[in-house]
């Protein structure tokens, strides 16, 4: 039995097959302007690198925020649960799990099957979301990739009070011209942005063991400033994008399975 | 379903309905349907009590901009930018009545104040039901309402006409309970959507034909077996009438709610006004100390009220509480917190979704609702 699970998320478009117990193939791609696009392109890729086409998959289920325009999912399932169950299948301790991605942020309570608890969703502002690392990238005219290194750097993070994305650029630039260092700079921003994440999560309700996933998963200063403001661990997955899109392709798998049992199949 | 639908046409005509009663010298007087205002006392005087409850329209929002700051509650700044988009129904009152429960809806009456030429009166509804005090307040408030509208219409409220509304009145409420409670079945009878729609139109109706109508709806639903689902109590400051997209999409996710609970846009139905001697007194009684028993989100206390809400999650088996918020009625968010904690501890599952009634939140609302049904679902 083969099953794919697509993510399409705002930045990025995530898809992955699971066969036999095993992740076999993961893809990532950025999102393009058009989703049907996007989302064919990366089905293409994941199955090229095991030598499997789209006629090959037993069965499909699609998430993320162009989940509904997948022409070839056969069921659509939420980011929310998905994600849920991706964590839980790398990490069955997880409890809590905070998803940084590159338009919204979520914080998910899961219990020990892996099922939804509660959850908290920021997906009305930049603030606290990938899209505002970009900006403040941009800012510094640095990779995204580089500006997690730097922050961690700083002795004295920077206090940064704007909560907004615009106006925290202002205050950033503001900052600068006031001779503030760069990684210092970095800092306030990294412990804004995580502030904000950290007042849904304290909101919501968070345990032991905590998972980072997302995009912004891969940027050291979050995850570092994250376990100072918790005083607790952060598990982040090796590719921390991609529990989305296996979420879907374990809940493929057991709907599959579902329908084979039901003869439905 | 024959009673919705003969329901339905005749809410197409009832504004036409309404205008040329005016017309005919008939008085208006709209209120804010909130639940404080005794619409038996509009009846008495021989006016027409309309609820002005109309929201779910981001058009009315920003409208609304022209005299209001961006951060204020949706639902109560919709409503003078309906006026101002010159919807009809906010045409018509010669009066109109707000009882001022919060600052947000305060702000209300502020608007017709500032903004139109339609007389207003405020309806003080202070906050310490308990007290003996806020309840001569709340008294002494309707005695002058009872004086404002013999002078509105020229027609003195008597006792008689008073009784025989409050008569019509109790018997409307008790069949909205009536239907109410039958959605306490496995397979309820009637949608959500629906039973709120009977609320909404309620606000505006012709009594006697509304009340026609709800026996005979009783009698329809009483052989009729609905849907199975996920059911959900839906709890919140304001369900306006148009605002019905959070039961579409619960209804798309298989889902529906078959319990609600807000301080505007229902029409408290959970007691009966117990005549008196003393009608006004008997009004106060119900509409301020007893109505559902306690009064309103939330009084006299956020605790009381939580234990009423909770007991009716358990008495209409539902599977989830959804919270439904007006962006920027702050107060509502702070109860919303407490009461979702409370919600949690006795096993419901809770979220709390915000609305300004703008199109574009709907993506994000259906994945907030989805993601809420596949996770009880599960359960």
């Amino acid at each position: 039995m083969l099953v794919l699970g697509i993510d399409v998320g705002a930045a990025t478009a995530k898809a992955a097959i699971y066969g036999n117990g095993k992740i076999l193939s993961t893809a990532i791609i950025p999102t393009g302007f058009d989703i049907i696009k996007t989302a064919n392109e990366v089905t293409l890729l994941v199955g090229k690198r095991i030598g499997c086409s789209i006629d090959d998959i037993d069965f499909s289920v699609s998430t993320g925020y162009g989940r509904n325009i997948v022409p070839f999912a056969n069921k659509t399932i939420t980011e929310i649960t998905c994600h849920a169950k991706g964590v839980h299948f790398l990490f069955p301790e997880a409890r809590t799990i905070i998803d940084i991605g590159g338009q919204d942020s979520k914080v998910i309570r899961i219990d020990k099957s892996g099922n939804v608890i509660s959850f908290s969703m920021n997906d009305k502002c930049a603030a606290g979301t990938g899209r505002f690392f970009e900006v403040m990238a941009r800012v510094f005219d640095l990779e995204i990739s580089e500006i997690g290194p730097l922050a961690i750097q700083s002795k004295d993070p920077c206090q940064i009070s704007s909560t907004c994305t615009v106006f925290a650029e202002t205050e950033v630039i503001s900052l600068l011209a006031r001779g503030r260092s760069r990684e210092d700079l970095l800092g306030g921003i990294h412990k804004a942005m995580v502030l904000r994440i950290i007042s849904m999560a304290k909101m919501l309700g968070y345990e032991k063991q905590v998972v980072l996933t997302g995009g912004v998963a891969k940027n050291v200063g979050v995850k570092k400033f994250i376990e100072e403001e918790i005083k607790m661990k952060v598990m982040v997955p090796e590719e921390p994008q991609i529990t989305g899109a296996l979420g879907a392709a374990l809940l493929a798998e057991a709907e599959f399975s579902k329908q084979l049992t039901s003869g439905e199949k | 379903m024959g009673t919705i639908n003969t329901l339905s046409t005749y809410l197409e005509g009832r504004v036409s309905d309404l205008l040329r009663l005016k017309k005919e010298g008939k008085k208006v007087v709209g209120y804010v349907p909130g639940g404080f205002m005794p619409e038996e006392l509009v009846w008495a005087s021989g006016a027409i009590p309309v609820g002005l409850n109309k929201g779910g329209n981001y058009e009315a929002v920003l409208k609304s901009t022209e005299f209001l700051p961006r951060f204020f509650d949706t639902f109560s700044r919709s409503q003078i930018g309906y006026w101002a988009l010159e919807d009809p129904l906010y045409r018509l009152p010669d009066l109109v009545v707000v009882p001022s429960t919060d600052k947000s809806i305060e702000t209300i009456a502020s608007c017709w104040e500032l903004w139109t030429e339609t007389k207003v009166f405020k309806l003080g509804v202070p906050h310490n039901v308990e007290s003996d005090h806020a309840f001569k307040y709340y008294l002494e408030g309707l005695h002058l309402l009872k004086e404002e509208l013999e002078k509105l219409t020229g027609n003195s409220i008597t006792e008689a006409k008073l009784r025989k509304e409050i008569d019509l009145s109790n018997r409307m409420r008790l069949l909205l309970r009536k239907i109410s409670q039958m959605r306490k079945s496995e397979r309820p009878p009637i949608s959500g959507k629906d039973f709120i729609k009977l609320n909404h139109a309620s606000f505006y109706t012709d009594r006697d034909f509304m009340l026609k109508n709800l026996e005979s709806l009783s009698k329809e639903l009483s052989e009729k077996d609905g849907k199975k689902g996920p059911r959900i109590f839906l709890i919140g400051s304001s369900m306006a009438e148009g605002d019905y997209k959070v039961y579409d999409l619960l209804e798309s996710a298989g889902a529906d709610v078959v319990v609600e609970d807000f301080s505007e846009g229902i029409r408290p139905y959970w007691g009966e006004i117990e005549i008196s001697d003393d009608l006004i007194l008997a009004l106060a009684d119900y509409y301020f100390k007893k109505r559902t028993p306690l009064p309103a989100l939330f009084r006299p206390s956020t605790e009381e009220r939580s234990a009423f809400l909770l007991k009716l999650a358990k008495d209409f088996s539902v599977n989830g509480i959804i919270w439904y918020s007006m962006l920027y009625r702050e107060s509502y968010d702070i109860e919303g917190v407490y009461f979702g904690r409370q919600a949690e501890k006795k096993g419901f599952p809770f979220i709390k979704i915000v609305t300004d009634y703008n199109p574009a939140e709907n993506f994000s609302l259906q994945t907030r609702i989805s993601a809420f049904i596949e996770s009880i679902t599960v359960r």
